[in-house]
């Protein structure tokens, strides 16, 4: 039992993110937060933000810059390695441990089978990346942070209409990934309602490098608009090859481009793309700017919407324990009556179907940064 | 279109080429899938981007780099072939013990490099393109495909004209004749190894600078199409491999021109089951090796 | 007891379906077929199951078998055409194959796409996997003291020479294809029926490439060792947890250690003293 014990604290020291200290009201009480996140594995980029971010959260949990109230706030950051068998195990895992709340995970394909696990055993759960449909519909305490898309797009397009006069678009998605299936579906509801005319649609498969078949075939049809529906990886080829073929047109993305690792990777081709999306490096609210600098001084790059929305997390997890949450039924009434908080995200609540009421950003690649789009 | 949707399916049939010779030649050799390869690709992409970053000349760090990965290959044969062979483990056993290598090294390369896709300097590169007519090519996919090509020459020539080539076809077609010609087996296969690593390192490298960038799964993403590609080829055919590969880029790019985005892969394999299901050998009959 | 099972049934449940998914591959490798099509058949069984529990409103028992006989269908259209291929060919064939039934899976509106086919009623359960499992094992079992498994053990072995004492080797590899997409259709229908939700990426190659790990480290052709190449592999991702960073260096040495000391596989542990 002692060997165990010791073993325990061993691990906890080892792996568990934060331990809060400085005094306040509710110094004394432990939360532990269960994150589950694909580390490693074919999402491991988007996991690997979401590890730092919680990293980083415990030490500015000690820091002071987050404030639980004096509680011992931890995140229990695991691996789900991108396979859904690991989440399902985790989110037992979760259910069993003591977690208070879980966090995560990362895909919204992987949510769906973890969710109803976690909600038959009434844990609260905060998704922080996941933007399919039907994801806080699986429960009564099911919340995200992750702005839909749905919310963005059609602000989005009628700025670029307004800019540029856009009549004709064409779309290129994966079609194989939800993400950037999801992208695809709201960008062609909301291209339809502002009349603007799909010439063409093609897909890629996640993993593809080379897409000058497609855009070859789209450049025929010389669009206006190039929508891209894809994560950066995929996004910044699309992009730089488009232009190596001598397309014209506008560019725009979603949420899957919106990364400083596009910038780094795409170069001089990554300008004038408009990205949609749910946070924006350079806003200097609910402490963004300090975040940024620290992130990108503890981990040697700027953080990602992934890591942003992680962190925003961690805030109105420690604001939920501020206002005397330290179990799953407390942290489940704290989310869906919170006031608008001020995170890295701007002013985060959450709406009566769960999901999250914050500001969009709509954003234009210029010389080599994003800023905001007029 | 149709001319530039060529074009296309001709640099994509080099990279997929490219990556095919040095797997088709370890599967002709030893008779065994080596699922590691894509990780020795990977590898040394990320080596000649360390070696870049560091400010080493390009082709300096293209050279480096192929000798690092020649000599993981030499080390992967060591740990995860040899001991099997001295077994006789027949050809499914070998698959999974270079599963195995593969997630380690995959591992390792997640510890060193992080899990981030990553570029070459930006100034390392020629962003030109060549205009003829309607036509648009980057004079960096002309350059690799020239490499390519190069490559391949070289390869068909070592194994056709050189005591090693000799040696190699040998130990691939009887490895208990070739030993009693007096052929080194285990220096033979050695070789083997380091000329194939290092052909699938120049394919990683290649491949990360013609599309600019080099990622942790940048190997298996073109490993199943590798591996349908050396196998429609015929057993170990290099020349089966080449063709294999430049028929797949023109299939895929087609495809997607004129029918299907959304099919090409279904296209693509299809195309394969029929080819296959034709000539159950291959494109060029069973071990074309022995006399390549 | 009790605690440990409440903690960890969803593991206990993966190691009985992937289990199955390994007899299943065993099973086409008596036969000496490399035929890489279980993750197929796993998904086709798997989707017929679903959409008929979604919109028709089937039980589980009428729900797999319906996926396992859509298998089963499938299998032995496709062995008609592969029929002259053998070992890495046939492999590749088949690989190319379950690439195409992914992709169809993610252009049929039927199947939700990418964004995948929710709302699958959790109804199977430990017992009903279990049960399963022991069906076909003891299936497996029964038919291995049959004259046919003479007859698939000698196609393996050495082909022209059972064809030349009269089997049937096309009907041989037929019928293990068959038979080996009947038990990879039910494991379909069951990890369907225990997770809410499937997407076709469920069922690509990865999963192909999982269930040929557990299959050759359990001893290819021997049954137990298929269940118990399943156990090992299922478990050895939780059981290096604690090794947090390290995790996929140590999964890949444990992996590579264990085919190096035994080269047969866990049966060839016991088997070797025989």
């Amino acid at each position: 039992m002692r060997v165990k014990s010791v073993f325990c604290a061993v691990l906890l020291l080892a792996f568990g993110s934060s331990v809060a200290l400085g005094a306040g009201p509710m110094t004394g009480k432990s939360v532990k937060v269960g994150v589950i996140a694909d580390v490693t594995g074919s999402a491991g980029a988007y996991g690997n933000s979401q590890k730092n971010a919680y990293e980083l959260a415990g030490d500015d949990l000690k820091a002071g810059l987050i404030d639980a109230a004096g509680a011992s706030l931890t995140f229990d950051v695991q691996d789900s390695a991108s396979d859904p068998n690991q989440v399902v195990n985790l989110v037992q895992k979760f259910t069993t441990d003591g977690s208070a709340l879980m966090i995560g995970p990362t895909l919204s394909s992987e949510a769906k089978k973890a969710d109803p696990i976690a909600v038959g055993k009434n844990l609260t759960i905060l998704a922080t990346s996941n933007t399919a449909q039907g994801i806080t519909t699986m429960g009564s305490c099911v919340f995200r942070d992750s702005l839909s898309e749905e919310q963005v797009v059609p602000q989005m397009l009628v700025k670029m209409e307004k800019a540029w006069k856009v009549k004709t678009a064409a779309i290129i998605y994966g079609d194989d990934d939800q993400f950037t299936k999801t992208d695809f579906d709201i960008f062609s509801a909301s291209l339809k309602a502002d009349n603007i005319d799909v010439v063409d649609i093609k897909t890629f498969h996640k993993g593809d490098v080379d897409f000058k078949a497609q855009l070859t075939a789209i450049g025929e049809k010389k669009p206006d608009l190039l929508v891209i529906g894809a994560l950066i990886e995929e996004g910044v080829k699309i992009a730089t090859q488009a232009k190596q073929l001598g397309f014209k047109g506008h560019f725009a993305g979603g949420n899957g481009l919106n990364s400083p690792k596009f910038i780094d990777l795409a170069g001089p081709a990554g300008d004038g793309v408009i990205v949609g999306a749910a946070y924006y490096l350079g806003d200097t609210r609910g402490g963004n700017k300090t975040f940024v600098e620290r992130y990108t001084k503890k981990f040697g790059k700027a953080p990602d919407q992934f890591a942003a929305q992680a962190y925003a997390a961690a805030q109105v997890v420690a604001a939920a324990i501020k206002g005397g949450a330290t179990n799953s039924g407390q942290f489940c009434s704290f989310f869906g009556n919170m006031k608008p908080l001020m995170t890295v995200l701007g002013p985060v609540s959450f709406m009566s179907s769960r999901d999250v009421r914050a500001d969009s950003a709509i954003l234009e690649v210029s010389k080599g940064a994003f800023v905001p789009f007029k | 279109m149709l001319v530039q949707q060529l074009a296309n399916g001709v640099f994509l049939g080099a990279v997929y080429a490219l990556f095919a010779i040095g797997y088709t030649l370890i599967f002709g050799v030893l008779d065994i899938l080596n699922l590691a390869h894509a990780a020795i690709f990977m590898l040394a992409a990320f080596v000649a981007l360390s070696l870049a970053g560091l400010g080493v000349p390009l082709v300096l760090a293209f050279a480096l780099a192929l000798v690092v990965a020649g000599l993981l290959g030499v080390l992967l044969d060591r740990v995860a072939f040899a001991p099997l062979r001295r077994r006789n483990a027949g050809t499914l056993v070998p698959l999974i013990s270079s599963i195995g290598a593969a997630i380690i090294m995959q591992g390792v390369a997640r510890g060193i490099w992080g899990p981030d896709e990553q570029r070459f300097p930006a100034n390392a590169l020629s962003t030109a393109e060549i205009h003829i007519g309607s036509l648009t090519v980057g004079a960096l996919d002309v350059v690799i495909l020239a490499i390519a090509l190069v490559l391949m020459g070289v390869l068909s020539y070592v194994l056709r004209s050189t005591a090693l080539g000799r040696s190699i076809r040998a130990v691939a077609a009887d490895r208990v004749a070739a030993a009693l010609l007096g052929v080194d087996i285990e220096r033979t296969i050695a070789l083997t190894f380091f000329i194939a690593s290092a052909l699938g390192g120049a394919a990683g490298i290649l491949i990360g600078l013609q599309y600019n960038s080099v990622s942790l799964d940048m190997g298996a993403r073109i490993e199943l199409k590798g591996l349908a590609i050396i196998i429609l080829g015929g057993m170990g055919s290099v020349t089966g491999a080449v063709i294999g590969a430049f028929l797949l880029g023109a299939v895929e790019t087609l495809s997607v021109a004129y029918i299907s985005s959304s099919y090409r892969d279904a296209i693509a394999f299809g195309v394969m089951f029929l080819i296959l299901v034709l000539r159950p050998t291959g494109l060029f009959g069973k071990r074309a090796l022995r006399a390549a | 007891m009790f605690e440990f099972f409440a903690h960890h049934s969803k593991l206990i449940d993966q190691i009985g379906i992937n289990a199955l998914l390994a007899l299943s591959l065993s099973i086409s490798l008596r036969a000496g077929s490399l035929a890489l099509a279980q993750a197929a058949f796993m998904g086709i069984a798997a989707y017929v199951s679903s959409i008929g529990a979604v919109h028709l409103g089937w039980n589980l028992g009428g729900a797999a078998l319906a996926g396992a006989l859509a298998a089963a269908l499938v299998a032995a259209v496709l062995a008609l055409p592969i029929g002259r291929l053998r070992g890495v060919f046939l492999a590749i064939a088949t690989i190319g194959f379950g690439e195409i039934t992914r992709i169809i899976a993610i252009n049929w509106p039927i199947t939700g796409g990418a964004e995948g086919l929710s709302g699958i009623p959790n109804d199977a359960n430990t017992l009903s996997i279990y049960g399963t499992l022991a069906v076909v094992g003891f299936a497996i079992f029964l038919f291995g003291r049959t004259k046919l498994a003479l007859a698939v053990a000698a196609t393996r072995e050495d082909e022209s020479a059972a064809r030349g004492v009269g089997i049937d080797v096309a009907g041989v590899r037929m019928g293990t294809l068959v038979a080996g997409a009947i038990v990879a259709g039910l494991a379909g229908a069951l990890y369907a029926h225990s997770n809410f939700f499937i997407t076709p990426g469920d069922f690509g190659f990865g999963r192909m490439e999982q269930v040929l790990v557990m299959c050759v480290i359990g001893g290819v052709t021997s049954s137990l060792g298929a269940v118990l190449g399943a156990l090992l592999m299922t478990v050895l991702p939780e059981l290096v947890r604690f090794l947090h960073d390290y995790r996929e260096v140590s999964s890949g040495a444990i992996l590579l250690g264990i085919i190096l000391f035994s080269p047969a596989g866990i049966a060839g542990l016991w088997q070797r003293r025989t």
